[in-house]
């Protein structure tokens, strides 16, 4: 070992989550403060849902789609939903296509806020994290509301949506948006001037315009440096072929660009909706699908919160897909993390990590502990006992506990 | 001519075995037909070099009977999806990584490896994805010959009827 070598620490965080409560594993290897390199294990919980898709109808496939993520679960069911509608030919009526955007955008606002909101606690500032999780539950409250649920709405159905947007539907959501709309202003002015924040998020996480390009970024974090890649604008879909979709950049390309991308992308996310309601055209909400799928294969692309999410269908002409493969933006910003740790500091990796707002499922796998040279893998029952027995060492036995 | 026909036809001039097996399915997308190893790696280095193809999205992985599939993704400045559909037998499921020239695949490729049980050659050491530690080797659960009835999740063995038969002979 050289004497640089012995200067460097190896710290493992994980697989439970520095700032969010998912599972990953980040080895991050210190010298000094400073973090000179860092490995990420994801995968936690692969819980196979395009086998599954495989010997399922599609109208059940669309019900697990939707569970892929808990915050952007209508951009999944978009996706899924375009995909067998170009495979069957079927064109969603306009009036449908407008609600599926509303529904985004209101999806857009909520998963922002709550990134807004964990971020600012990521960093000490938990003012800021009561005020954005408390609009958020407005428009949660909207989506139980209009959708029978705060998330997996189930609006989205194969051919156009389940539910009418009535009168009170729309001026409930006017309403809340024109009091979030005057908050966000207040938001913005307090990320601009903010000393602390601003302080504490300038220059940290950086990920260069190029390096977002060579891996592979996407949504507010490729928008933070720079990148114009947004499918409403670079490929438009639905009602976004009619509606004025601003883009957002900004040439900062750290976290604090990237909370100011997201704030922004609220402020338009207001606009459109609000054009969506004014303008919302009359007529059906769903034209009839059939239940076997032409064969073909299609690939779909939309504008989740987190960026560009990507579907996949293979049919084979019956009613069950051959194929279907969901690509997340999670999966496309993971490589930058890597990149965006380094040369930073340890007590910036939590604020960094929460900084591509990072979307993966729980559930454990295993853990490999360094002890000298021997390196020891433990499975999840392992695991387990390891740390049962551990809290008995200092005197808290849990298994007596009665639950 | 759109610029997805453009594309083809300078793919075309400058390969001509893609005459035929490369098309526009619709506007922003461009399929091609299967690919041999060595024809995907020669198409694919002329896109990411010379045609400005410089993101890549995904890799897809499929089933094809007696191959397994896969389908490279990638676009340019002008949003156009291009879709390589390289194939290899699954006697020899052996493809070459493309993470030098695009390193944002890797974590892609490794599923491959762990889903579809391909031979991905050239990519970088690392933790496998996305398969458990004790999942039962040899088992490439996105094959459409591999059912997970016959997962035994206690024991984490794959114990299809067959081989249960010949353990009762």
């Amino acid at each position: 070992m050289s004497e640089t070598d012995k200067n460097k620490v190896v710290i493992p965080i994980g697989p439970q989550h520095p700032s969010l409560d998912e599972p990953a594993t980040f080895t991050i290897t210190l010298e000094g403060e400073k973090v000179v390199n860092a490995v990420i294990g994801v995968g936690y919980n692969h819980r196979g849902l395009e086998k599954a898709c495989e010997s399922r109808t599609y109208i059940q496939d669309l019900y697990i789609i939707e569970r892929v993520c808990g915050i952007c679960s209508h951009a999944h069911s978009t996706a899924f939903c375009m995909a067998i509608e170009e495979l069957t030919g079927v064109k969603v009526p306009m009036r449908a296509e407008y609600i599926r955007v509303i529904v985004a955008e209101l999806e857009r606002l909520h998963s922002h806020l709550l990134w807004l909101g964990t971020a600012c606690h990521e960093i000490g500032y938990d003012t800021m994290f009561m005020y954005t999780w408390r609009d958020r539950e407005k428009i949660l409250d909207l989506m139980a509301s209009y959708g029978g649920n705060r998330i997996n709405y189930g609006v989205n159905t194969f051919g156009g949506v389940r539910r009418e947007f009535d009168e009170t539907t729309s001026s409930d959501i006017i309403k809340t948006i024109d009091e979030l709309d005057e908050h966000l202003k207040r938001y913005m002015e307090i990320a601009l001037t903010e000393t602390t924040l601003v302080s504490r998020l300038k220059g940290v996480g950086m990920l260069s315009h190029e390096d977002a390009l060579n891996f592979g970024a996407v949504g507010p974090v490729a928008k933070a440096a720079g990148i114009g890649y947004d499918i409403r604008v670079a490929e438009p879909y639905g009602a976004y072929k009619e509606i004025p979709v601003k883009l957002i950049t900004d040439d900062r390309a750290d976290v604090y660009g990237r909370t100011v991308v997201r704030i922004l992308e609220m402020q338009e996310s207001v606009k459109i909706i609000r054009y969506a309601i004014k303008n919302m055209p009359g007529g059906d909400i769903a034209v009839k699908v059939p239940r076997r799928i032409p064969a073909g294969e299609i690939l779909t692309r939309v504008e989740a919160p987190r960026g560009e999410n990507i579907h996949f269908v293979r049919s084979n002409g019956t009613d069950m897909p051959d194929r279907v493969r969901v690509k997340a933006p999670t999966e496309a910003n993971w490589h930058g993390v890597q990149h965006m740790l380094k040369s930073g500091r340890l007590a910036d990796v939590p604020i960094t990590i929460a900084a591509i707002d990072p979307c993966y499922s729980c559930t454990d796998r295993a853990i490999v502990v360094n002890s000298g040279d021997n390196i020891n893998v433990m499975d999840w029952k392992q695991l387990r006992q390891y740390s049962i027995d551990w809290y008995k060492k200092e005197g808290i036995d849990i298994t007596a506990l009665k639950l | 001519m759109s610029r997805e026909e453009e594309i083809v036809k300078e793919l075309c001039d400058r390969f001509p075995f893609l005459q035929d097996r490369i098309y526009v399915q619709k506007e922003k997308r461009i399929f091609t037909k299967e690919l041999s190893k060595e024809e995907f790696e020669q198409v694919i280095a002329f896109v990411h070099d010379e045609m400005g193809f410089y993101r890549s999205h995904h890799v897809i992985g499929t089933d094809e009977g007696d191959n397994l599939g896969f389908l490279y993704i990638v676009s340019g400045s002008d949003n156009i999806l291009l879709i390589l559909r390289e194939i290899a037998p699954k006697s020899n499921p052996v493809i070459n990584s493309i993470c030098k020239l695009y390193p944002s695949i890797v974590l892609h490729e490794r599923e491959l490896v762990d889903l579809f049980g391909a031979v991905v050659e050239g990519l970088p050491e690392g933790p496998s994805y996305p398969l458990p530690d004790n999942w039962p080797k040899g088992n490439y659960p996105m094959r459409k010959e591999w059912n997970p009835k016959y997962l035994n999740k206690d024991t984490m063995t794959y114990e299809p009827p067959q081989e249960k038969e010949a353990e009762n002979e």
